[in-house]
């Protein structure tokens, strides 16, 4: 029996999520609807990021479109490139990836796009507003670095950098301009969880006594590697530069590749950076030649004494992914998108009824059940948090906001808080169980 | 094709099995109100299940009918 949740459900927001922006024009009537959203919603204070988004849609003048370059199209590139043609006022001027035949089949894809080889001649080019990042994890410090230097709004790919040092830097240069940074973090602009957070702050579930992630799959992570392919430098090999995630050089792994989205959602919910973390990880399966473990387990303690807990394996993809924020009113599901009660209204008495006849018929006699039974999971269903999920995950409308955000020329608010507070965790993560110590935040980091 | 008449004294008659269906249907749901503590408003809030439950009523009536008119017209050729 589904639970009606008699919170203050705003049908605006709820209404935001029925909406698959497909078209330019379809989109640009959702960011109207959206613009509305976004000027109305409660939750502002604490979702500073969205102010971009108040913004009346633009047209397609001339004088309203931002020209923006895509720096990495592979997997996710590609996905952020699709995004972009279709978010009004926005012309895609430059492409550039390093890997030719990523490049050339992304220039296919859009007419008029210059091409580039190195991301420092792109940077060069006239007229480009701001550039996009989504290049494996180990370059997104310099990336960042340099197209702030250039004076280029950037857009760049969690996790925030490869190590903490990187964070700091990119958050100092960024400090010291006036230019735009946005994070790949779509959860930050996906409607549910906004409506999420909006059920959280109404005392829905209580207090936030813990929260539980997990990104489970069950695949080797890799992506096929040709036999004979364009020359791979600067990487030794295809293999290293087609699946660079699973070597420590390039990346953190589980951590910076999965767990960053769900540190990033937990640090948010919890308004908060984690005080310390520990765990442990291994390679306990894929004993491939990779590099980094393919499964990880962590708490992360906050000062009010909240801890979060993310394990990630690549074995067993029973549990698939979750982000559940636990309080003692009720449990959200984040991923699912539904809220659960802890003491739900009773289902009417003939529904019961007929429950208790149907169970006398065909269900099997206990001789004695376990005395555990009462506290095995409830099978309660639950209540969705908006009323229909799209293909959008938010990428969509975060688009739209780093487009409008330089079209006002404003920096977003509060945007690389939550890119250093996610990509400091996964790191302080990636630490703890390297040195198989507790790590702190660390001291004396500047947001 | 044959015409099929129903007469105005049939039609009555299922009208009257079909109330009576229903008025089966909400003693069910009174008694489950009464049982597991609920409320009274549910007499109305869940009047569509009540009306599933009596169609279930009028259903099953309808095959024990349909049982017993078989059984009869059988045991009439029988005898005649
Ligand atoms: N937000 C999300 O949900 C999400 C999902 C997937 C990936 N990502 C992030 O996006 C980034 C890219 O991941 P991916 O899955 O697309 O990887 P990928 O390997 O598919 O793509 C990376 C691209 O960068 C190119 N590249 C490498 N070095 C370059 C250089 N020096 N100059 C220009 N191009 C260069 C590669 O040739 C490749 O085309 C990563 O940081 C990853 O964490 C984010």
């Amino acid at each position: 029996m589904g639970l009606a949740f008699n919170g203050n459900m705003d049908p605006e927001l709820s209404s935001l999520s029925s909406l698959g922006p497909e078209t330019r024009a379809q989109r640009r009537e959702f960011l109207k609807r959206l613009a509305m959203v976004a000027g109305s919603s409660a939750l502002l204070a604490e979702l500073p990021w969205w102010s971009p988004l108040r913004a009346a849609p633009v047209s397609d003048s001339p004088s309203d479109r931002v020209r923006l370059g895509v720096i990495g199209i592979g997997s996710r590139g590609s996905f952020l490139l699709a995004n972009l043609l279709r978010t009004p006022g926005v012309e895609v001027a430059a492409l550039c990836d390093d890997y030719p035949p990523h490049l050339e089949a992304a220039l296919a894809k859009v007419k008029g796009a210059k091409g580039f080889s190195d991301h420092r001649q792109m940077l060069d080019m006239p007229g480009l507003d701001g550039v996009l990042i989504a290049v494996p994890l180990f370059l997104h410090a310099r990336m960042c670095l340099d197209a702030f230097a250039a004076g280029k709004h950037v857009f760049c790919e969690k996790s925030l950098a490869y190590s903490i040092e990187e964070c700091q830097a990119i958050a100092d240069a960024h400090r010291g301009s006036s230019k735009v940074f946005q994070i790949g973090h779509q959860r930050m602009f996906s409607p549910v969880f906004l409506r999420a957070l909006e059920l959280i702050r109404d005392g829905q579930i209580g207090q936030i006594t813990q929260i539980r992630a997990y990104w489970h799959r069950n695949g080797n992570w890799r992506n096929p590697v040709p036999a004979t392919g364009p020359d791979p430098s600067p990487f030794p090999s295809l293999e290293r530069r087609l699946n660079w995630r699973l070597y420590l050089d390039y990346s953190r792994g589980l951590m910076t590749e999965l767990a960053s989205h769900h540190m990033q959602v937990a640090n948010w919910f919890l308004g908060a950076r984690p005080v310390s973390c520990a765990g442990y990880g291994s390679i306990n399966y894929w004993k491939d030649g990779r590099e980094v473990y393919d499964n990880v387990n962590l708490v992360y303690r906050y000062n009010n004494g909240t801890q979060v807990i993310y394990d990630s394996l690549i074995s067993n993809r029973f549990y698939g992914m979750e982000v559940q924020v636990m309080g003692p009113k009720g449990t959200i599901e984040g991923e699912t998108g539904k809220i659960f009660a802890e003491n739900p209204p009773p289902a009417p008495g003939i529904v019961q009824l007929i429950n208790e006849i149907e169970h006398g018929f065909f269900d099997t006699v206990p001789i004695g059940g376990p005395s555990w039974v009462p506290e095995l999971k409830k099978d309660t269903k639950g209540s969705y948090l908006v009323r229909e999920h799209t293909a959008d995950d938010g990428t969509a409308i975060s688009m739209a906001a780093f487009a409008n955000a330089i079209r006002a020329g404003k920096p977003i608010p509060g945007m690389m808080e939550q890119a250093c507070r996610a990509g400091v965790s996964v790191l302080m993560g990636h630490n703890a169980m390297e040195q198989q110590q507790e790590i702190s935040w660390p001291e004396g980091f500047r947001e | 094709m044959k015409d099929i008449v129903i007469s105005g004294r049939r039609i009555a008659r299922e009208l009257w099995i079909c109330a009576g269906c229903v008025l089966a249907a909400l003693g069910v749901n009174v008694y489950a109100i009464i049982r597991f503590h609920t409320e009274w408003k549910e007499l109305i809030t869940t009047l569509h299940i009540t009306l599933a439950v009596a169609a279930v009523f009028y259903a099953v009536l309808a095959l024990l009918r349909g049982c017993v008119f078989g059984v009869m017209r059988a045991f009439r050729r029988k005898a005649a």
